[in-house]
């Protein structure tokens, strides 16, 4: 049973490490000859390809990377590079929390703390969006281990959408980009506030559990929480990091193909600019923490516009719709990407029209 | 993929955050030197959370794993297949769980783009944003709006500088300065800039250009100044100038460019930092 591939030629025996041995003992206990042999062969061309990558990696490096000097090449790779890394410790920081509340907190805390009655949770979850500071690559896991917990849905989409809109260090850059508009800080964080509670309490009264696809909470029994830790944190980090990697490819490339000018020409209509600045949200996926200084620079928009960019870009950018589906499934992002983007925008056109 | 390849995945990512932030200084080509600490520790975090993946999977324990001390093994099962212990017991534990939570072990596709950061970073390694960038925006941003009750004081190195004593501004704020400051402070005063060179397509000169940058490169805003009496240098070459500002007439706000007359230029290599 020992020689079953080409990569395992030497005996066992001879390789002492644990590695060979867990292989081995594997191949003889499974009563099938197949069922023993596809996941060690399998685990040994993961390491082959893994080396093979890194090999390719090496020379790519060598003799590569003085030839690409594609100039809107590069922009589109500092953008894509830039839009991963910035997200990364926003990513690990969420997934760390996410796993801790999985492995950590009993379920019966969140009881003490959250109203049972869905309708009541839904604006206790969006107050407490203004305690997490992150972004939105920070939110989507935690909203997802929320709900795996036994949190209602709603309220733990409200929550997802009100942790990056409102939190303080949004609004501290908000009021440093605006400085001297204290109005600008204020409408955004009522109009946030107020898509994100409205959107919880249209799911309450509309959604169904089924469009959310939520991995079944496979906590071996007697696993300790340091394992389902490491289990919650490896699983989040393969699901919502995929597609954010997707998000950041697609807004790169927008980022670099949609000249400016365009947006430019559009800046007088008075509903027109604001729905252009909405979908620039959704495309350019600008960290919520970051899109206070790119809305100013917007200079020959309307108020009413620049706040569409900041309730709109926490909310539904490319890069959230991405992880969304990577953690709750399409069926539910395909409802929920237009609700919120409805309900923003109605929210931004009323409280643009009030306050600013 | 398989959750050697996640692990592996996880061990290559953290290893791209960190040697693109403790042995070189790329990541300021991408984010703001803010990030840099915590790009360290999400990378110690990957690499750690890799490694203990990668280990617990050749020792052939599923979800079981060596941290099983941390709390008193609950279930008879644990107990027997601890490490070096029975694996007969351990397989079937694993198995099981494979066949009812296999979405769970494995991860979907998308993950393997986790990869292309790693390969951005180790094979592209993509410069900071430059004459491309500025070239490709068009016109500068336009000016912030006015604001009347704005106080007028600026804090920037023109305002501490002694009268005569030349001023050495971001190219952010001597834009700033021309075109809201109706105190015109910055008249005939000597001022010193640094920026990267990018040819004018459309008419005389070039541009003395910077990028400025809130959070990371997605949402870079040019800066850049008019400079029209000494022979455009090569593209994307840094220079610091010294020089006054060409003050305009009419209404500050009506300029769509800022002109910068120089009086000694001299090239400098890359600053650490690229962005303002």
């Amino acid at each position: 049973m020992s020689e079953r591939t080409t990569h395992e030629s030497a005996p066992s025996s001879s390789l002492g490490d644990s590695l060979a041995r867990g292989w081995d003992d594997r191949g003889d206990e499974l009563p099938p000859a197949d069922w023993g042999r596809r996941p060690g062969a399998r685990r040994t061309g993961t390491v082959w390809l893994f080396a093979l990558i890194i090999t390719a990696m090496a020379f790519g490096h060598a003799w590569f990377s003085d030839e690409l000097t594609g100039q809107a090449f590069l922009a589109w790779a500092t953008i894509f590079t830039a839009i991963s890394f910035q997200a990364m410790p926003f990513l690990v920081f969420g997934v760390a929390l996410s796993a801790a509340l999985v492995a950590f907190v009993p379920t019966s805390a969140y009881r003490r703390f959250i109203p049972d009655k869905a309708s009541y949770a839904v604006p206790v979850a969006g107050a407490s969006g203004a305690l997490l500071p992150g972004c939105e690559c920070a939110s989507v896991p935690i909203a997802g281990s929320l709900i795996k917990r036994g949190v209602a849905p709603a309220a733990a989409l409200t929550f997802l959408l009100a942790a990056p809109s409102i939190n303080p260090i949004v609004m501290i850059a908000t009021a440093v980009a605006f400085a001297g508009q204290p109005e600008m800080v204020l409408a955004r964080f009522t109009a946030s506030l107020l898509a994100s509670v409205v959107i919880g309490w249209i799911w309450v009264r509309f959604g169904r559990t089924d469009w959310l696809r939520l991995p079944s909470q496979s906590t071996t029994p007697g696993a300790s929480s340091w394992q389902v830790f490491r289990e919650s944190m490896l699983h989040d980090i393969m699901h919502a990091g995929g597609y954010l990697v997707v998000g950041a490819l697609a807004a790169a490339t927008l980022n670099v193909m949609v000249p400016r000018e365009w947006l430019l020409t559009v800046a007088e209509a008075p509903i027109l600019s604001v729905l252009v600045l909405a979908a620039l949200a959704i495309l350019l996926s600008i960290c919520s923490e970051a899109d206070a200084f790119v809305a100013v620079s917007l200079t020959d928009f309307s108020p009413t516009a620049k706040l569409a960019f900041m309730v709109i870009g926490p909310i539904v950018d490319l890069k959230l719709i991405a992880m969304q589906a990577g953690v709750f499934g399409w069926r539910f992002v395909v409802r929920f990407a237009p609700l919120c983007l409805v309900v923003g925008l109605l929210s931004t056109f009323l409280i643009g029209a009030l306050i600013l | 993929m398989n959750r050697i390849a996640q692990g592996l995945t996880l061990v290559l990512l953290g290893a791209a955050a960190l040697t693109s932030t403790v042995p070189t200084d790329l990541y300021l080509n991408w984010v703001k030197a803010g990030f840099g600490p915590f790009l360290i520790a999400a990378g110690v975090v990957m690499v750690v959370l890799g490694v203990l993946v990668v280990v617990a999977e050749v020792r052939g324990e599923g979800d079981t794993s060596k941290e099983e001390e941390v709390a008193p093994a609950t279930v008879a099962m644990d107990a027997s297949g601890r490490n070096t212990g029975e694996v007969h017991g351990h397989d079937e534990g694993h198995d099981g769980h494979g066949d009812d939570g296999h979405d769970h072990s494995r991860a979907p596709w998308v993950a393997w783009l986790l990869l292309l950061p790693v390969l951005a970073v180790f094979v592209v390694a993509p410069p900071a944003l430059g004459s491309y960038t500025v070239e490709s925006t068009g016109g500068s941003a336009g000016p912030p709006p006015r604001d009347e009750g704005r106080d007028s004081k600026f804090n920037d190195a023109l305002s501490e500088a002694a009268p005569g004593e030349a001023a050495r501004l971001d190219i952010q704020e001597f834009v700033m300065r021309a075109w809201i400051d109706d105190e015109r402070e910055m008249a005939d005063r000597e001022i010193e800039l640094t920026g990267f060179a990018v040819p004018n397509e459309e008419g005389e000169g070039w541009y003395l250009a910077r990028l400025q940058m809130a959070c990371c490169a997605a949402d870079a805003v040019v800066n850049k100044v008019l400079i029209t009496d000494e022979p455009a240098p090569e593209t994307d070459s840094w220079w610091t100038v010294r020089g006054t500002w060409v003050e305009p007439e009419g209404d500050l706000y009506d300029v769509s460019e800022h002109e910068f007359a120089t009086e000694e230029m001299e090239e400098v290599t890359d600053p650490p930092d690229p962005y303002e």
